[in-house]
């Protein structure tokens, strides 16, 4: 039996997100920092050369840093010190980046997330159609790490599942084949393969891009047959579960790993501590 | 602001020349009984400087006053012609100036309270120790507070829109079900905290765009969700939904449900369920009364169904309706 080693340090990694923020020493910086490290991203921090510059080195700064890093996606702080000239500067650099890169994802990271200059913004950049989003300082770093997700747009061939050290799973779409076993040491469930593999593929993308994501059954039937492909589903559900189940050693109930809601469809609920 | 600058040159010079007339009337008078008769006898039969002295203060008088009365003329004039737009916009702008210094300063705090919290709870977790239950219990109402000091933000943000002149509302292409996915994103950490499950869907799974305010849209399901995320027992779902002419965002939770009695208050500014109860307010009351107001605003409604009660059944269900044409440049009254 071939095993796949995968763990959340030595997955591989998505890709880079350049963070440019003038408080880049700050906690909530830092946060989010290990925040993308964990997801599978290298952060990359923005530290100007000349420490007593503000604004103008930023912005020269970060558009020397894409031109040689060339990352997935951009943090972007909006607000570069206190002085009247330099509170929306990073509106500025956005309209730097959005002309030289067009098309590279930038999340604004402010605490106007919403009001007027927020508009005014968006306006200006939706005008490019440039993927910009904007996001609040506050925001958790599962939140930024989510919306980063989003904006970036695609899902990785690999997606893992839970945060149980003992009951990982993994979704390779490049081979077709979910892994399942502890952190380190996973083995293919070779159970789960064409449809039901297909099926198991929507619910963790779904889950992906959106962790509460209910699947409906008409997204989920086109992966069934029969003359009753909602029961054919269910099976299949069952199926999928009891497989991973033996696979990790342990028994998924009826509200465990994938769950039915209100009859609407199916969602995937990652074994948690 | 030129405007006002320009009035006040113009009244100055008024006053300057005014003044000067005067002073030259007063001077005429002076010489006229010394120099009048002897200066003007050759010339003409009536000695005319005490006239023209007597006119020029009449003047000088008259210039002076009218310099003085014309702003409060105009001023009286313009707000009775244009119901003081120029003043409300500039009440407007200086109320989000305040509360843009307000919330950046006033975060700036929380922010860092709230990054070395988490810095803090990603170092004991990967410890892998057990963590202090009290310990456990702060780092949560720090994460909890932060929640609630960001929608505080927006709803505050969203009286000063709601009280400004501005009376039109902007249709912009929205897809609503990325509203929702964000929403999802922010609560979902605060739902498992207290072990509550957020599960949302869209029927279509394509839902598509719709003519709306996406800010608006935002603002009144956040509101719902955070009401729901802090009443249910352990669901909430939410639902989006469309016909020909309206989409449809239900919010459901399995909480103890509003009490019949209370259910026409709910929407009420300041009400909340603990004065009902006599209890301290956990929460301001503003956000179901926002998040109605907006929806009337964009000819939408906002309504609630709920079962309270002992029994398995009981719920809370908020359904919000806006139409997804959009209606270009509807006028609405502001927040009364």
């Amino acid at each position: 039996m071939s095993h796949a080693r995968a763990s959340k340090h030595n997955m591989t990694r998505k890709g880079t997100i350049l963070i440019v923020d003038d408080e880049f020493d700050s906690a909530t910086v830092t946060a989010v920092r290990r925040g993308l490290d964990e997801e599978g991203w290298d952060p990359v921090v923005v530290r100007p050369e000349a420490n007593w510059s503000i604004a103008d080195e930023f912005e020269a700064a970060a558009i020397y840093a894409i031109e040689e890093r060339q990352p997935d996606g951009v943090l972007l702080d909006v607000r570069f010190g206190d002085q009247a000239g330099e509170r929306f500067k990073g509106l500025d650099i956005l309209q730097r980046i959005v002309e030289r890169f067009p098309g590279l994802p930038v999340l604004m990271f402010t605490q106007y997330a919403q009001g007027p200059d927020r508009d005014t913004a968006v306006r200006g950049a939706l005008t490019r159609e440039a993927p910009v989003d904007f996001i609040d300082k506050l925001a958790s770093p599962g939140e930024v790490v989510l919306r980063l997700r989003r904006l970036i747009g695609t899902s990785p061939s690999t997606i893992p599942i839970g945060s149980r050290p003992d009951c990982q799973i993994l979704v390779n779409k490049d081979s077709r084949l979910v892994y399942a076993g502890t952190e380190g040491r996973m083995a293919p469930v070779h159970e789960i393969q064409g449809m039901k593999f297909e099926i198991f593929r929507e619910l963790a993308e779904a889950w992906y891009h959106s962790p509460g994501e209910l699947v409906t059954f008409g997204r989920l039937e086109r992966y069934s047959d029969g003359e009753d492909p909602r029961a054919s589903l269910r099976v299949r559900i069952r199926e999928i579960k009891v497989a991973l189940g033996r696979a990790l050693g342990v028994r998924f109930s009826a509200g465990e790993l994938i769950i039915n809601a209100r009859d609407q469809g199916y969602r995937l609920l990652p074994p948690s501590i | 602001m030129s405007r006002s600058i320009g009035g006040l040159w113009m009244q100055t010079w008024s006053i300057i020349c005014g003044v000067g007339v005067f002073a030259a009337g007063v001077v005429s008078l002076l010489l006229a009984p010394l120099v009048g008769s002897s200066l003007f006898t050759s010339v003409w039969t009536v000695e005319p400087l005490t006239y023209i002295g007597g006119g020029l203060v009449a003047l000088g008088l008259g210039v002076v006053s009218l310099a003085y009365a014309f702003p409060s003329i105009r001023g009286v004039k313009s707000s009775a012609a244009v119901p003081s737009d120029d003043v409300a916009d500039r009440w407007r702008q200086l109320t989000q100036q305040y509360f843009d210094l307000f919330n950046h300063d006033l975060g700036r705090p929380l922010r860092r309270i709230s990054g070395q919290e988490r810095e803090l709870r990603a170092v004991l977790l990967s410890s892998g120790k057990s963590i202090d239950p009290n310990v456990l219990s702060l780092l949560e109402e720090i994460e909890m507070q932060t929640t609630n000091f960001r929608l505080m933000l927006s709803n505050i943000q969203v009286l000063v829109d709601l009280q400004g002149p501005d009376g039109q509302v902007h249709p912009q292409p929205v897809e609503p079900s990325e509203v929702v996915r964000r929403i999802v994103d922010r609560y979902t950490p605060v739902a498992e905290q207290t072990m509550k499950e957020i599960t949302w869907w869209t029927e279509p799974s394509e839902f598509g765009l719709v003519y709306s305010d996406s800010s608006a849209i935002e603002h009144i399901v956040t509101n719902l969700v955070d009401n729901a995320v802090r009443f249910a027992d352990s669901h909430i779902e939410i639902k989006l939904t469309r016909n020909l002419t309206h989409f449809f965002v239900r919010v459901w939770d399995d909480g103890p449900g509003v009490s019949p009695q209370y259910v026409q208050h709910v929407f009420d500014h300041g009400w909340t369920p603990e004065v009902a109860r006599r209890e301290e307010k956990s929460s301001s009351g503003l956000g179901l009364f926002i998040a109605r107001t907006l929806a009337n605003r964009w000819h939408g409604e906002l309504t609630l169904e709920s079962v309270s009660g002992p029994g398995q059944d009981h719920h809370s269900e908020f359904l919000l309706g806006l139409p997804h044409g959009g209606h270009e440049h509807v006028s609405a009254d502001p927040v009364q």
